[in-house]
């Protein structure tokens, strides 16, 4: 047996607990976040128990309002990529947060629409070559057709 | 044989852990929920620390959250100055509640049909979430920006921490302050337990324990170093606490004396909470983890195993995983 001797800060001492202590064994560390998904798992036991309207319904009303719905979603997504486009090359007005307005020539967006790369940004301080807009602080953009 | 402790660490979070807590016993087990400062609240399976799922909305720390007893439905209070009210087993955002400053503190009634919200705003709010257009009822009175509010008494009354060092319970319905606890620190966090209505409240290097009805004293332990959070074991045979030298402390609750102290996380233990069983305990860090502890160590539960000596040293043992001595910070 080893015995580790330390020195109480108030007076005395204390012996430390034996070195041949065995830590508690574990099956498996907790699984951690997936890196892709925001999680709760449809499949699970207790989403099928607690959320039957998430299943595909039984019933073909709510079925067919669920299709329509995102129908007209596909279709709202596909005419906001299709102004993207159309805005490539144009001299674009930002109107953004802070009463903020500026014209910049649109180049492109990320994949996830977060930032926008435009050219020749016209600012109180001068015009910006290259610049990058944060999509999150930009209300809307006109441009000439 | 003695058991050393090995905490369960859940990872997942990039900021500091600031707040935890865990849902009723449901037939599904029972669930925990932390709030982090990188907004992103989780829900984990509370026997296991396995992750369920991510809140994404919050634009701002997340500094309160809470599960209701059924586990459905969840709340959180954020720095983008609003609380906002999930669905617990999709994860889909219920409601928003808007709020004029820094949200720190949710809590629902038994029945989740309100929630209580407190934050920079030194307002108490009683929201009904079947009306959740019309206004929340609100209580004024604290000076100071209140840290946290919980129901009390059977949803009757209302418990509320606040940076002006006061402890107040209001009457729900009249709006009045009853009664008054003031300090002479700051207030860093207050448990209440229904069951025997006692309040674990931590101030300074002091876990305080108050019956929760008339604010009475019913006794104060000091730890070695400043105390973040305590909760009391479900039994009321233990408590723990942690603080600001990254230690969880166990204590006797009769004799008060320290029955044992924990080194594992890498900074301040922000959070501390029993599970409703009292099988296990969890604690937040600075250091962006969580850790479940065991209360009974080496008791097989979980993810942990009793493993007797002759299975140690057998070749069919199906234990998988055990731990390394740990290289103690």
């Amino acid at each position: 047996m080893t015995f580790i001797l330390e020195i109480k800060r108030s007076s005395g001492l204390r012996f430390r607990r034996v070195l041949n202590e065995t830590p508690v064994s574990v099956l498996r560390l907790p699984r951690g976040p997936e890196p892709n998904s925001r999680g709760f798992d449809p499949t699970s036991p207790r989403f099928i128990a607690l959320c039957p309207t998430t299943l595909p319904s039984s019933s073909s009303s709510s079925g067919s309002a669920d299709e329509e719905e995102q129908r007209l979603r596909a279709e709202l997504r596909e005419r906001f990529l299709r102004t993207l486009l159309l805005m490539t090359g144009k001299r674009v007005r930002f109107d953004m947060h802070e009463h903020v307005r500026v014209h910049a020539r649109f180049g492109a967006s990320d994949i996830d629409v977060l930032n926008l790369q435009v050219c020749d940004l016209e600012t109180p301080l001068g015009v910006q070559r290259e610049a990058l807009l944060r999509s999150q602080d930009v209300i809307a953009c006109s441009f000439e057709v | 044989m003695a058991m050393r402790q090995t905490p369960l660490t859940c990872s997942g979070h990039t900021r500091p852990v600031v707040d935890l807590a865990f849902s009723g016993i449901t037939p599904y087990g029972y669930f925990l929920i932390s709030a982090c400062k990188d907004g992103k609240p989780m829900l984990r399976q509370g026997d296991t620390g396995d992750w369920i799922g991510t809140f994404l909305g919050h634009k701002g720390a997340v500094w309160g959250a809470t599960l209701n007893k059924e586990a459905t439905k969840a709340a959180t209070a954020a720095a983008d100055f609003t609380a906002k009210v999930w669905d617990a087993v999709t994860g889909d955002e219920v409601l928003t509640l808007a709020h004029k400053h820094i949200v720190k503190s949710v809590n629902f009634t038994q029945d989740s049909n309100c929630l209580l919200t407190g934050g920079n705003d030194k307002v108490l709010r009683i929201y009904d979430l079947g009306k959740p257009e019309a206004e929340p009822q609100e209580i004024a009175g604290h000076t100071s920006a209140i840290k946290k509010a919980l129901w009390c008494n059977n949803d009757q009354q209302i418990l509320s921490a606040a940076d002006d060092k006061t402890i107040r319970l209001w009457d729900k319905n009249t709006k009045e302050a009853v009664k008054s606890l003031s300090f002479d620190a700051s207030v860093s966090s207050m448990e209440y337990i229904p069951d025997g209505e006692v309040l674990v409240i931590t101030y300074g290097r002091t876990i305080a324990f108050y019956k929760a009805h008339s604010l009475d004293l019913i006794k104060t332990v000091d730890a070695p170093a400043s105390i973040h959070s305590a909760s009391l074991h479900p039994d009321k045979d233990f408590f723990v606490a942690g603080g600001d030298d990254f230690k969880l402390y166990k204590y006797d609750y009769t004799t008060k004396e320290e029955m044992e102290s924990y080194k594992g996380h890498f900074g301040p233990i922000h959070c501390v909470r029993f599970s409703p069983d009292g099988e296990l305990y969890a604690s937040g860090s600075e250091d962006g983890t969580l850790r479940l502890w065991q209360t009974a160590v080496g008791k097989t539960y979980g993810l942990w195993k009793c493993v007797l000596p002759e299975e140690l040293s057998s070749e069919n043992s199906e234990v998988l995983y055990c731990p390394p001595a740990e290289i103690k910070a």
